[in-house]
């Protein structure tokens, strides 16, 4: 291959191919940016939660009606609601709860050891912990793995105006914030005295993996106005079974209710990146309309040899030039383009990066990306080059004798 | 002579259909997502109340009790700060509110069907401080009282669209009574309450008392921080919780320094009894100023602007590249039209004359299309549908970028066709 003639033809039509180069270099950089995009997202939402999030169905509920303000008539109503759903066949254990994990909002107060108030301004995030009001199922119905004590039981729960310190479970982080590798059972925090540590759940994905900090009270029944959520752990296989009975039993307890959502854990997890997903989505759907476009400005880039090359084409023909010469010969330019494009887009997709940073949290660009968009892009590239390529190669030598 | 351009140019048009298609698609394609990201960046930047931005101020203090505020100074004010506010005499109006919800019924509906309602538990200061606009009766007098004023979707809801005011309400469980009823009314974005991601919500469904709803009980709906626990809205007068806002319309410029002394001389008298451990830092901060510390514009929604712009600079390359081979291949009829006495400047006015009604047509495919983007970001981002609205500012703003860049693709390949040589191409 004559790489000279080739750059010669190139240069014959600078404008064009400084035109064509420009778009490949903002189309790779757009493609590899939207590939990490959806990339991050998708670790998001593959990312481990600590809970059994297949198996967890939660019913988020509010009672409509005024009558509800006795709390003793909304404790025996909840109560009988848990009993009901309960009963329903698949439905492995039930609890109730004011905030889910998986959320950034919520109810949070501080912590520290009563020994040592100053935790709390060496370790912000002290300041912010999440508060869940639980009673004893809880655990069994999220999946918590029980580190040391025990979960939250009956007798942790306090009468209703009682001033007691409470019996509280703590997360593995927080645990390891306040006492380190020392053993937190019995310790006495200003929230009450701890029995137990869970694992670590996410209760917060915005927050740093080793900041989940929470804590756990059996206090859900005195607060009880605040307990949206009814949480379900369903056998296997029973979800769709169990999800469809939900509505109907919780309002054939009692009527005045209502029943914002029945989702599980995994859609929890979902929902909370929907924006991201989102925003993937909508980059790659650019993505497309991008290689679109350069496809078509592949297609005129290569249709020149047709309008204008004809008579070169032919006389190269006459002089000897094999159909699948010529086919390679425009094939070649348009790699050659590409190859320029690809180049310069290397520094278009760390420019837009940075950019992009500016605005939302990305990952740095990795070379096996850039691998995989410059095949894309070639493939593209060739493909909408091939039909033109394909008619270039198809002139008659005879076009030589007509065109001297 | 502009009639005879035009011909020319649909003339032009009709010789490559395929050609002049391709540009005219790549070009609206572009213009048209922009345009629909310009929308919703619009939408979320825009003022939401022009008339008198300038003169309403967001009342933020620095009482917080110990000396580990979340945030100083806070926008949240417990009952006594905010009282001091409603109290004092220098704003023409004053509104103080926190954000709850009850369930609605009307009392003398059979139904026991109830609306998922929004409250608004403010001082009567708020509607003529908004300029909430009423469709019938008004706004309440005084700070308590079982009355309520509602807006106009709850009033399409439970009433049907008439005028319901003097019916009853009853809100969990309690009556309260109708005094005034709202028109439609939209706020974007909804400057009043644009903190914890509400700046798009939309504007509320009843507007109480805000003595009743504490005394009602009315569960706090919004940020609060506390450094005493307490067991209810009911009784948070006397406590350090922290969950009311408060605006204020200072119409006069010096007023705005009188209340902000009112308010250090407040922060002052807490001082001395030793009720104040932070520094003095109340700040009043204006519609406009407010909500750009509150940094509302949906940073993915700017982030995929940049994308959109990007592209658009893809489709005006791609269109220039194919409109340089049409001129190309028309180097033949240009030399002719020379060689008959058309002048550069002839050829030039023609050429721009077929770019501009190229960029015309792509202007209205391109509104067309920023329509259909609009709703597709809707499907991806279902927060934005309060804000996809494409108003007429940004029709036209659509219609200017096509034509700007229909005409920008056509300049080189202009210039280079105006500097064939009249004989060569006659040969």
């Amino acid at each position: 291959m004559n790489f000279k003639a080739l750059l010669k033809s190139l240069l014959l039509r600078k404008f064009t191919t400084g035109l064509l180069v420009l778009q490949l270099a903002i189309t790779l950089g757009l493609l590899v940016n939207s590939g990490i995009l959806a990339l991050d997202t998708q670790a998001k939402i593959s990312q481990p939660t600590g809970l059994d999030n297949e198996n967890i169905l939660i019913v988020s509920t509010h009672p409509t009606s005024g009558n509800y303000r006795n709390l003793d008539y909304y404790r025996s109503i909840a109560t009988e609601d848990m009993v009901k759903l309960g009963e329903l066949p698949g439905v492995k254990s039930v609890s109730l709860t004011n905030q889910l994990p998986i959320r950034t909002s919520g109810m949070r107060r501080n912590v520290y050891d009563l020994d040592d108030p100053e935790q709390e301004i060496n370790d912000q995030y002290l300041q912010n912990v999440k508060y869940i009001l639980a009673e004893e199922t809880l655990a069994k119905t999220m999946g918590f793995i029980i580190l040391e004590g025990r979960f939250l039981n009956q007798s942790d729960q306090l009468d209703f105006d009682s001033e007691e310190k409470r019996n509280i479970v703590i997360t593995a982080s927080l645990k390891k914030a306040l006492y380190g590798d020392k053993s937190a059972l019995g310790q006495e925090t200003n929230n009450g005295f701890i029995v137990g540590v869970i694992k670590d759940i996410i209760l917060d994905p915005t927050l740093p993996i080793d900041k989940q900090y929470g804590y756990f009270s059996n206090a859900v029944m005195e607060r009880i106005y605040i307990a949206r959520y009814y949480v379900l752990n369903v056998e296997p296989g029973q979800m769709a079974n169990v999800r469809s009975k939900v509505r109907d039993t919780i309002l054939g307890v009692q009527a005045e209710r209502d029943i914002f959502n029945v989702f599980t854990m995994e859609e929890h997890l979902k929902e909370f990146y929907r924006d991201d997903q989102g925003l993937a989505d909508l980059f790659l759907l650019l993505c497309s309309l991008m290689l679109f476009v350069s496809a078509i400005s592949s297609y005129a880039y290569s249709q020149f040899h047709i309008s204008r090359q004809q008579k070169y084409i032919g006389i190269r023909r006459a002089l000897g030039a094999r159909k699948i010469d010529v086919l390679l010969y425009v094939l070649t330019e348009t790699w050659l383009v590409y190859v320029l494009g690809c180049l310069l887009g290397v520094f278009v997709a760390f420019g837009f990066n940075i950019l992009l940073s500016q605005h939302i949290t990305l990952s740095k660009p990795d070379i096996m990306l850039f691998c995989l968009v410059t095949c894309v892009i070639f493939i593209s590239g060739t493909l909408a080059t091939w039909l033109p390529a394909k008619r270039t190669s198809d002139i008659p030598p005879v076009v030589a004798t007509r065109t001297v | 002579m502009l009639r005879y351009n035009l011909k020319l140019a649909l003339q032009s048009f009709k010789r490559a259909p395929s050609l002049y298609f391709l540009v005219l698609l790549t070009l609206s394609v572009g213009v048209g997502l922009l345009s629909a990201n310009l929308a919703l960046v619009n939408a979320m930047a825009g003022d939401p109340i022009p008339e008198k931005s300038d003169q309403l101020f967001h009342v933020s203090l620095n009482t917080w009790p110990t000396d580990r505020p979340p945030a100083e100074p806070l926008h949240i004010l417990r009952y006594r700060d905010a009282k001091k506010i409603f109290e004092s005499d220098i704003p023409k109006h004053s509104a103080v509110f926190y954000a709850s919800g009850v369930y609605a019924r009307d009392s003398k509906s059979n139904s026991l069907q109830r609306f998922d309602s929004s409250v608004r538990a403010t001082t009567s200061g708020f509607f003529a401080l908004t300029n909430a606009p009423f469709a019938y009766g008004s706004g309440f007098v005084k700070n308590s009282g079982m009355e309520v004023v509602i807006g106009s979707e709850l009033n399409n809801k439970i009433f049907a669209g008439k005028n319901s005011v003097g019916e009853t309400l009853e809100l969990d469980g309690e009556l309260l009574t109708i005094v005034g009823v709202l028109k439609p009314w939209s706020l974007r974005p909804l400057f009043y309450h644009a903190t914890e991601g509400r700046a798009f919500n939309l504007t509320d469904d009843i507007y109480a008392p805000i003595e009743t709803a504490i005394d009602l009980g009315w569960s706090i709906h919004a940020r609060s921080s506390s450094t005493d626990s307490n067991n209810g809205v009911k009784f948070t007068r006397d406590l350090n919780v922290f969950y009311l806002q408060a605006w204020v319309e200072l119409p006069k410029e010096a007023d705005v320094a009188l209340f902000q002394n009112y308010l250090n001389n407040y922060s002052q008298s807490l001082k001395e009894v030793g009720e104040h451990p932070l520094d003095t830092r109340n700040e009043l901060r204006d519609v406009n100023a407010w909500l750009l510390e509150q940094d509302i514009v949906d940073q993915k929604i700017l982030a995929f602007t940049l994308a959109s712009v990007l592209f658009l600079c893809v489709c005006v390359f791609n269109a220039s590249s194919l409109l340089l081979s049409r001129f190309h291949s028309a180097k033949f009829e240009v030399g002719l039209r020379r060689a008959i006495g058309a002048s550069n400047r002839h050829m030039l006015i023609q050429g721009l004359t077929e770019s501009a009604l190229l960029g015309i047509i792509a202007g209205f495919t391109s509104i067309l299309l920023s329509w259909l983007f609009l709703k597709l970001s809707i499907q991806f981002l279902p927060d934005l549908a309060n804000l996809a609205i494409l108003e007429p500012k940004l029709l036209i703003l659509g219609m200017l970028l096509a034509l700007c860049t229909a005409i920008s693709s056509a300049l080189y390949p202009l210039y280079r066709a105006n500097r064939y040589a009249i004989s060569a191409e006659l040969k």
